[in-house]
C-alpha cells in the first residue's frame, strides 16, 4: 500500500535540529520526516547520535536549535516547555531501550500499570485490565506476577514494549532492543516488533539487525557523525550503498 | 561483684534501659525521615538548595552529638526555648542522625540506575512520581543495612544524655553505683544490657546486608 505522501500524516517531523554537548556537536542539522504508520530504520556506527536522536523525538534531551514535531504537537528548541506540555509530548512516543530499564522492584504487573495510573488517571483495576491484555499481546500472559529479575532479557524486553504502549503511543521509538540479547532471544522481541509494525504503529528503530531493517522498515537512515549521509528504500541502500562510509559500514556489521 | 548487687539494682537499671530505647526511637523516628529530606534536596536539581543542604549536613555531621546535645538543652533555655530533657535528647540526636542518614540514603538514591529514571520520564511520569514510585522504594531499601548500623551507633550515643540529667541507663547507672559504691558490678551489668539490645541488632544487620547482596 503505497500513497502519495501528501496524502498521509507525518507522524515526526524533524527540521534542523542541532545537538551539542559542550563544544561537541552530536546532531549537525538533522533533518527527518516520518509518515503515520511508517517503519524507519536507522543505522550508522557508534557514536554517530543516534540515541541522541531517538532522545530528543521525546525530549529526554532538548535540542539546542531545531524544531521538533510529534504526532501534531512542535516544540521549539530554546522556547519554554511547560511540565504538562513535556508529558503530553512524551505520552504519545513511547520509548524502548537497549537495558529494557524495567522497575525491578515492581512485579510485570505493576511495571506496565504504574504510568497508566499515575500519567492516564486510570484506575488500578482498569490499569491492570489493560497490562494484562498487553501481556497476552507480546506473549507473556503468564508472567504478570513474576518480578523481573526472573525473566529472561528477551521477555523483559517484551515487557518493556507492553509498558510503551500500555500509554498508548502514537509513535514507538526503540534504540537497539535486541542489541543486549542473544540472538534467540532477540528473535522472539523482533516478532513482536515486526507484528506491531503490521498493524501500522509508526515506529522509529535504531538497529543493528540488518534483515529486520531490509525487511520491516519501508525506510532506512544512515547516520554518521552526527549526520544523515544518505537515506532511501531499504533494498536499495543495501544493494548499492551511495557512500563508500555507507559500504564500508555495512560490510563490518555483515561480518560480524 | 555480686550477682546480689544484680539481684538489688536490675529494677533501676532496666527503667532506665526503658528510656534509652524510648529517646532512641523518637530520635531515629524524627531523624530518618528528615535525613531523607535532605537527601532529596542534596540531589535536587536546583543548585542553591543542593550546595545549602550539603553545607547544613556537613556541619550536622562535623559536630559532635555531645555538643548538640548540650546547645539544645543548655543553650536554646537563653533564647527561651526550652524542652523536658528527654525530648532535648531526642531532638538532638534526630538532629545528628538526619545528618549522617541523609549521606547514607543519598548514596541509596544515587544507586538507583538512572535508565529507570529515565525510563519513567520516558513514560511521562512527572519527576515527583519518579521520586516516589521508583527512586526512593529502591533507594531506602539499599540503605537499610546501613542505617540499621546507624541506629546502633544512636542508642550507644543516647548514654550521652547522662549529661543532662536523663534518667536512661547510663544515668540510672552511674547513680546506682555512686550511692552503693557498686561501679563495677552496676555498669558491668548495663554494659550487659547495652550489649543485648546492640549485639542481635547487629546480627540482623549483618542478615539484612546479605540478603540485600542475594537480591541485587
Ligand atoms: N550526556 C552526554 N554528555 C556528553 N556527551 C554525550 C552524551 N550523550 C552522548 N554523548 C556523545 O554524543 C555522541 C553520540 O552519542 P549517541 O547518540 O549515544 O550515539 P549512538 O547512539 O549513535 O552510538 C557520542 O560521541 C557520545 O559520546
Ligand atoms: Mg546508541
Amino acid at each position: 500500500m503505497t500513497l502519495p505522501a501528501t496524502r498521509q500524516s507525518v507522524a515526526i517531523e524533524l527540521d534542523s535540529v542541532v545537538k551539542r554537548y559542550g563544544d561537541h556537536t552530536v546532531l549537525d542539522n538533522v533533518s527527518l520526516s516520518v509518515r503515520e504508520g511508517e517503519v524507519v530504520a536507522i543505522i550508522g556506527p557508534s557514536g554517530a547520535g543516534k540515541s541522541t536522536l531517538l532522545r530528543c523525538i521525546n525530549l529526554l534531551e532538548r535540542p539546542d536549535s531545531g524544531r521538533i514535531t510529534v504526532a501534531g504537537h512542535a516544540v521549539d528548541a530554546g522556547s519554554e516547555i511547560s511540565n504538562k506540555e513535556l508529558v503530553a509530548h512524551r505520552r504519545v512516543a513511547g520509548m524502548v531501550f537497549q537495558s529494557f530499564n524495567l522497575f525491578p522492584h515492581l512485579d510485570v504487573l505493576r511495571n506496565i500499570s504504574l504510568a497508566q495510573e499515575r500519567v492516564l488517571g486510570r484506575s488500578r483495576k482498569d490499569a491492570d485490565k489493560r497490562s494484562k491484555e498487553l501481556l497476552d499481546r507480546v506473549g507473556l500472559a503468564d508472567k504478570a506476577a513474576q518480578y523481573p529479575s526472573r525473566c529472561s532479557g528477551g521477555q523483559q524486553q517484551r515487557i518493556a514494549i507492553a509498558r510503551a504502549l500500555a500509554l498508548e503511543p502514537k509513535v514507538m521509538l526503540f534504540d537497539e532492543p535486541t542489541s543486549a540479547l542473544d540472538p534467540e532471544l532477540g528473535l522472539e522481541v523482533l516478532a513482536v516488533m515486526r507484528e506491531l509494525a503490521d498493524e501500522g504503529m509508526t515506529m522509529v528503530v535504531v538497529t543493528h539487525e540488518m534483515q529486520f531493517a531490509r525487511d520491516v522498515s519501508d525506510h532506512l537512515v544512515v547516520m554518521v557523525d552526527g549526520a544523515v549521509l544518505e537515506e532511501g528504500p531499504p533494498e536499495e541502500i543495501f544493494s548499492k550503498p551511495g557512500h563508500e562510509r555507507t559500504r564500508r559500514f555495512l560490510r563490518a556489521v555483515l561480518e560480524r | 561483684m555480686s550477682l546480689s548487687d544484680w539481684a538489688e539494682n536490675y529494677p533501676a537499671l532496666l527503667s532506665g534501659l526503658w528510656v534509652s530505647i524510648r529517646v532512641t526511637a523518637l530520635a531515629l523516628g524524627i531523624g530518618m525521615p528528615l535525613g531523607l529530606l535532605l537527601a532529596l534536596s542534596a540531589n535536587s536539581p536546583k543548585k542553591v538548595l543542593r550546595y545549602v543542604t550539603i553545607g547544613v549536613v556537613e556541619i550536622g555531621r562535623g559536630t559532635p552529638a555531645l555538643v548538640v546535645l548540650q546547645i539544645v538543652y543548655f543553650g536554646l533555655p537563653t533564647v527561651d526555648v526550652t524542652f523536658s530533657s528527654f525530648f532535648s535528647a531526642a531532638i538532638a540526636l534526630a538532629l545528628t542522625t538526619a545528618a549522617y542518614t541523609s549521606e547514607i540514603l543519598r548514596g541509596g538514591l544515587q544507586a538507583v540506575p538512572s535508565g529507570e529514571v529515565e525510563a519513567a520520564s520516558a513514560l511521562g511520569m512527572v519527576n515527583r512520581d519518579t521520586l516516589r514510585f521508583i527512586v526512593i522504594p529502591q533507594g531506602v531499601r539499599v540503605a537499610i543495612p546501613p542505617l540499621m548500623g546507624f541506629a546502633v551507633l544512636i542508642f550507644q550515643a543516647s548514654s550521652l544524655a547522662y549529661t543532662i540529667a536523663l534518667p536512661e541507663l547510663m544515668s540510672q547507672a552511674y547513680s546506682t553505683g555512686s550511692s552503693t559504691f557498686r561501679y563495677m558490678s552496676i555498669l558491668g551489668l548495663a554494659g550487659l544490657m547495652y550489649a543485648a539490645i546492640t549485639i542481635p541488632a547487629s546480627w540482623l544487620t549483618g542478615r539484612a546486608e546479605r540478603r540485600m547482596a542475594r537480591h541485587l
